[in-house]
This record gives structure tokens, C-alpha cells and sequence, in this order.
């Protein structure tokens, strides 16, 4: 089912926390809204599912202006951040709670409900657990049996709420792709909000960046990766090196002159460069402009600190590619730049 | 003098055999310490005057302890107070329960006057609630002469009389042990039961309650053990029929009046016992309540 967003506005008091929000969800499709905290992706997300009351704007689920309708009446499957099971409910009533909530002419018989919650378990590999309380879950299985709740209304569209937040690097790994798997499986609607721009990237179909209420970009995930709309989706999305710049014929020189960086020609004047740290080229040069002030091995690649005549910079390469050039802490180096982008200053 | 020899025997072994069985390795400091504190707190503020209590009744003997105590007057005013001392919790678990959710859930010009007037129960002498409740439902009172006048009813110098002052004294326990659980609770919970499709009706029966059935049992005990002991406010409104209105601690009072110390001791005892027994059942109800959902 498709989502359309037209002209969405909230405000809390006198925070803004959308401005005139336009999205397209597309039926099928696996959305990330990413964006820092305050950027009003959860408030976006929660006035889908009708948790949240928009100011002004219109709402389409599948066609139907959605804006008016109940939580209950929009049949979306939502996934909050910390779980909210049911505490003193068995994995088993949790997951038949939205059956068994159903009016009593649409609500299927107890075998029918045993039934599909036993096979929803089976999809989230819980079946084991369905006399567990949530209290003795691990967080990874607490949030399958929401997942497995979320689904078992059948909803149109599945709504999560930075659903890999409160778990830890490897069950959030391990669970990420998991869910990529079953929405390949199932292929339902799905959106799911994250500040993590990794597991945006990883995950989504598509990608909307979010900042201070408005949607950034929109775009697959290495459109936006390599093609960022704005100088805030450059930073947003991965480490940068950033550098104040003036642009004259094409060409990108920092105030003190220790750099100057290719342009394309439609920026002018002063502008911000940006070189994404494995876009910065090293050389051992003992007149170099650069002098290494520090090298950090994190697993298989390292990371170089420059000092580059007073600016410093970042630099990534593997390990390997390091002890060929042989840079050593206190070196001085030659500093190439292989890709920048340039936007014009605010 | 029992309890004492209880607590000097486990004082002196502080990490010795006697703890190390009861302890689990553990990194609190102060177990030895706040564990003979306790006990010996205990023993002198409840256990002693208990055991004396005790001990006064015991000289009645074991047939001399039931003939004081299976006598007509004394099983009907175990019925009036234990039958009316429940009615009046059952009443405060509802209402309470309605005051703790409006307390909470919403705002209100004056809803911190209302949060404080919950208090007042506790805070008035008993007797002062006791005349003040009489005054009003007496037959000439204020509202006693409308439920007179409207229902035939009479209030005042009735058991129903006994109902409201245990009422009064009991309404803080329910609202102030429900009123923090409730403040608590998560709104994702809510949030996840409507989303799920539940009505807000379904929301509040199936996952708001539950989640407070314990707080307010708790609150249930609470008011009800304060009304089983009270005493000031009820003898005021109650008319004191023997039989029909008399409550357990004003017939220990009458008793020991009478110089009749171990007929009182004897009264007081059994109400001791079957109040720890309905204390302890309700505890228990609730531990197991509890263990369903805290694993």
C-alpha cells in the first residue's frame, strides 16, 4: 500500500517539528527516514500510524485520506524503540492481543488465533517462547515478539520507530538483516526511522534525510551517498573532512592557501569544501605541506590524523596501503584529493 | 521476652554460621548490621507487645481462651468489623481508583487543592472525622434528613454509618499507593494497544489495569487493615448496639472497662490472628501476581 504525504506541519509550542512535509512512500517498499534527533522523523512516523496529530496537511494511506481516521482504523503495524510489550501478558497474548482486541463479528475462533500466532512465532524463530513473559526475553527476542505483534493484524503498512535503537552492535546487526530478509519474504510497506546513517544505508530501499522538519533528500542509498543534495546530508552521512573555502575559476582554495581543491562551475565565492576521509590521497614527502600527527588502526583499516599547515584532517586507507607508503607519526606528506564537493556557503 | 532472646541470639554471630546460611554473597554492605537492626526494631516496637498481649490471654487458659471469645456479642463484632472494614475497601478500591486516575491523567484548574484534600484523612484526629461524619448523617443532619426524607434511609447509628467512616479514614491508601504506578506507566503500552486496534476501552481493561491490579490491592490491604483497628471516628457515627453495630475495638475497650483484662487480651488476639491470616493471603495473592509479570 502507498503513503502519500502532502504539506504535513506539526509544531510543539513554538518548536517546529515538521514544515510542510511532502513524501511519497512507494507500495512495497522499504523506507528509512534518517536524520539527527530533533529532526522530526519519529513525529513524521507517528502521525502515519495516527499516534501524533498533524497541524495542517493531508495524509493518504492506499488512496484514502487517512488524516481523520483512528490508530484502530488505519491498520498499521507499529514497532516502537523500547518494545512496549505487554508486560503481564505471555509472548503468546502479546502476539494475539490485536486478534483478539477485533469486534466480535471479525474476530477469528481461538483455534484460528492459536494458530496464526504459533505460525508468526515460527517467522520470528520464537515458537519455543510463547509461555515466556517479555521480562525473560533478551532484547533482540523482545522486539521479534513485537515484530511478530505488529504483523499479526495484518496490516497494510509497517511503521518502526528506531526498532534496532535499544539493542546492542551484534543483535542489532544480526536483526537488520533479518529484516531485510522477511521484508523480502512478505513484502509489506514498511518505513522505519534511524539516526544511524549505516543502517539506513544497509537496510532501506530508499533513503529520506531528514533535518529541522524538512525532508533533505530523498534517493536510494548511494544516490545519497555519493550524491548529497546539501552540504547537510554530506556531513550527515558518513565522517568528512570540511573545509572553509573561497571558489574563483574553478577552483576551491582554503583561506591560508595550503589547499586548493577542484570545483564544478556552478559555485561561486565562498563555499564549504568536503572530502570524505577514503577520498584524501597520501604520499611521504619531506617537503610535504602535511605532517602525520597521529595513525589509529581500527580492525583492517587505519585512520590518519593530518596536520595540514595548522588544519586538521582525516584520512582512510587499509592497513596495508599504510605500511607501503610507510607514514610514520611526525612524517611530513604530500595530501592529494581524489573526489570533493563543494557547496556554497549558507 | 521471647522475641528478645530471638534477636540476642543471632546479634552476637554477625558473618558467623547463623547469617552465612541466611546470606547470599553479595556486594550491599551492612546485611549483619541492618538485619539485627531490624530485628531487634521490630521486636521491641511490635514483637513484645505482642507477646505480652499474648501471654496476658494464654493466662485465660486454652478453654477459658475459646469461652471468652465464642460468645455471641464478640462473633457479631468480628461480623461488623472484618464484613464492613472489606465493604469499605471494596469501596475505596473503586473509588480511590477513579480519584488516583482523574489525579493523574488530567489537568485541571485546582487539581493540586484536590491532590492535597486526598491527604486530610490522615492528617484529622479520627474523632473530629468521627462527629463531623455523625453531624452530617445524623437524621437532623444536612444529608442524613435528605436520605431520610428521599429513601427512608438512615445512616447515622447504623452499620451503614460504621461503612462510611471506615470509608473516609481508608480513601488515601488506594489513591496514594495507585497514583505513583500509575504516573509511571509507559504510554507506549497504550500507544501499542490502540495501534493494534483495541478501542480505549480494550487499552484500559487488558493492559492498563492489569498492570495496576497489584498497586491496588496493595492499597485494598492497606485500607482495609486501617479500618479493622480504627476506632475514633467509627464509635462516634455507630450508635454501638451490641450485636448490630458493635465493632471488636470498642468491645475490647468495654472489656477492659469491666476489669476484665484477659477477656480483652483474648479478643485481641484472635482479631490479631485473623487479620495477620487476611494480611498475609492478600500478600501473597499479590507476590504471586507479581512473579507473572517480573519473571
Amino acid at each position: 500500500m502507498a503513503i502519500q504525504v502532502s504539506g504535513i506541519t506539526k509544531q510543539f509550542g513554538t518548536f517546529r517539528a515538521l514544515d510542510a512535509v511532502d513524501l511519497e512512500v512507494r507500495s512495497g517498499e522499504l523506507l528509512a527516514l534518517l536524520g539527527p534527533s530533533g529532526s522530526g522523523k519519529t513525529t513524521l512516523l507517528r502521525i502515519m500510524a495516527g499516534l501524533e496529530f498533524a497541524d495542517s496537511g493531508s495524509l493518504l494511506l492506499n488512496g484514502e485520506e487517512a488524516l481523520s481516521l483512528t490508530p484502530r482504523e488505519r491498520q498499521v503495524g507499529f514497532v516502537f524503540q523500547h518494545y512496549a510489550l505487554f508486560r503481564h501478558m505471555t509472548v503468546f497474548d502479546n502476539v494475539a492481543f490485536g486478534m483478539r482486541v477485533r469486534p466480535r463479528g471479525q474476530r477469528p475462533t481461538s483455534t484460528e488465533i492459536k494458530r496464526r500466532v504459533m505460525e508468526l512465532l515460527e517467522l520470528v524463530q520464537l515458537a519455543h517462547f510463547a509461555d515466556r513473559f517479555p521480562a525473560q526475553l533478551s532484547g533482540g527476542q523482545r522486539q521479534r515478539v513485537a515484530l511478530a505483534r505488529a504483523l499479526a493484524i495484518e496490516p497494510k503498512v509497517l511503521l518502526l520507530d528506531e526498532p534496532f535503537g535499544a539493542l546492542d552492535a551484534k543483535v542489532r546487526k544480526e536483526l537488520r538483516r533479518w529484516l531485510r530478509k522477511l521484508h523480502e519474504d512478505i513484502h509489506i510497506t514498511s518505513v522505519f526511522v534511524t539516526h544511524d546513517q549505516e543502517e539506513a544505508l544497509e537496510l532501506a530501499d530508499r533513503v529520506v534525510v531528514m533535518s529541522q522538519g524538512r525532508i533533505e533528500q530523498v534517493g536510494s542509498p548511494a544516490e545519497v551517498y555519493d550524491r548529497p543534495a546539501s552540504a547537510f546530508v554530506y556531513e550527515f552521512l558518513g565522517q568528512v573532512n570540511r573545509f572553509d573555502c573561497v571558489v574563483a575559476d574553478g577552483v576551491a582554495r582554503t583561506a591560508n592557501g595550503a589547499l586548493s581543491i577542484p570545483a564544478d562551475g556552478t559555485v561561486r565565492g565562498p563555499a564549504i569544501a568536503y572530502v570524505r576521509p577514503h577520498d584524501l590521497g597520501l604520499s611521504p614527502c619531506a617537503a610535504g605541506p602535511g605532517r602525520v600527527s597521529g595513525i589509529h588502526v581500527v580492525g583492517p583499516d587505519a585512520r590518519i590524523e593530518i596536520d595540514l599547515a595548522g588544519l586538521p584532517l582525516e584520512a582512510e586507507m587499509d592497513r596495508e596501503r599504510l605500511s607501503a607508503l610507510g607514514l610514520r607519526p611526525g612524517d611530513q606528506c604530500a595530501v592529494h584529493i581524489a573526489r570533493a564537493r563543494v557547496f556554497p556557503q549558507p | 521476652m521471647v522475641a528478645a532472646t530471638t534477636s540476642d541470639a543471632v546479634l552476637p554471630n554477625t558473618g558467623g554460621t547463623v547469617l552465612s546460611v541466611l546470606r547470599k554473597p553479595s556486594v550491599l554492605p551492612g546485611f549483619g548490621l541492618t538485619l539485627g537492626f531490624t530485628l531487634t526494631y521490630l521486636s521491641l516496637i511490635v514483637l513484645l507487645p505482642l507477646a505480652a498481649l499474648a501471654l496476658k490471654a494464654a493466662g485465660l487458659g486454652w478453654s477459658g481462651f475459646w469461652d471468652a471469645v465464642l460468645t455471641p456479642r464478640v462473633l457479631a463484632a468480628f461480623k461488623v468489623s472484618f464484613g464492613l472494614s472489606l465493604a469499605a475497601a471494596a469501596v475505596n478500591a473503586v473509588f480511590g481508583f477513579i480519584v488516583a486516575w482523574v489525579l493523574v491523567r488530567y489537568r485541571f484548574p485546582g487539581d493540586r487543592i484536590v491532590d492535597a484534600l486526598v491527604d486530610l484523612p490522615f492528617a484529622l484526629p479520627t474523632a473530629v472525622a468521627g462527629i463531623a461524619l455523625s453531624a452530617l448523617y445524623a437524621p437532623n443532619g444536612w444529608i442524613g434528613s435528605l436520605l431520610m426524607e428521599w429513601f427512608g434511609l438512615r445512616v447515622a447509628f447504623t452499620p451503614l454509618g460504621i461503612a462510611i467512616a471506615l470509608t473516609f479514614i481508608g480513601l488515601p491508601f488506594v489513591v496514594r499507593t495507585v497514583q505513583p504506578i500509575l504516573q509511571d506507566l509507559p504510554p507506549e503500552e497504550e500507544e501499542a494497544a490502540a495501534a493494534l486496534g483495541a478501542t480505549r476501552w480494550q487499552s484500559f481493561r487488558r493492559v492498563v489495569f492489569p498492570a495496576l491490579l497489584p498497586a491496588l490491592l496493595t492499597g485494598f490491604a492497606l485500607a482495609f487493615a486501617r479500618g479493622v483497628g480504627e476506632y475514633g471516628s467509627v464509635i462516634f457515627i455507630a450508635g454501638n448496639i451490641p450485636g448490630l453495630s458493635e465493632i471488636i475495638p470498642l468491645l475490647i475497650v468495654i472489656k477492659l472497662e469491666q476489669y476484665d483484662y484477659a477477656g480483652a487480651a483474648a479478643v485481641g488476639v484472635l482479631m490479631l490472628m485473623a487479620s495477620f491470616m487476611l494480611l498475609l493471603a492478600l500478600n501473597l495473592l499479590q507476590a504471586w501476581m507479581r512473579s507473572r509479570h517480573a519473571r
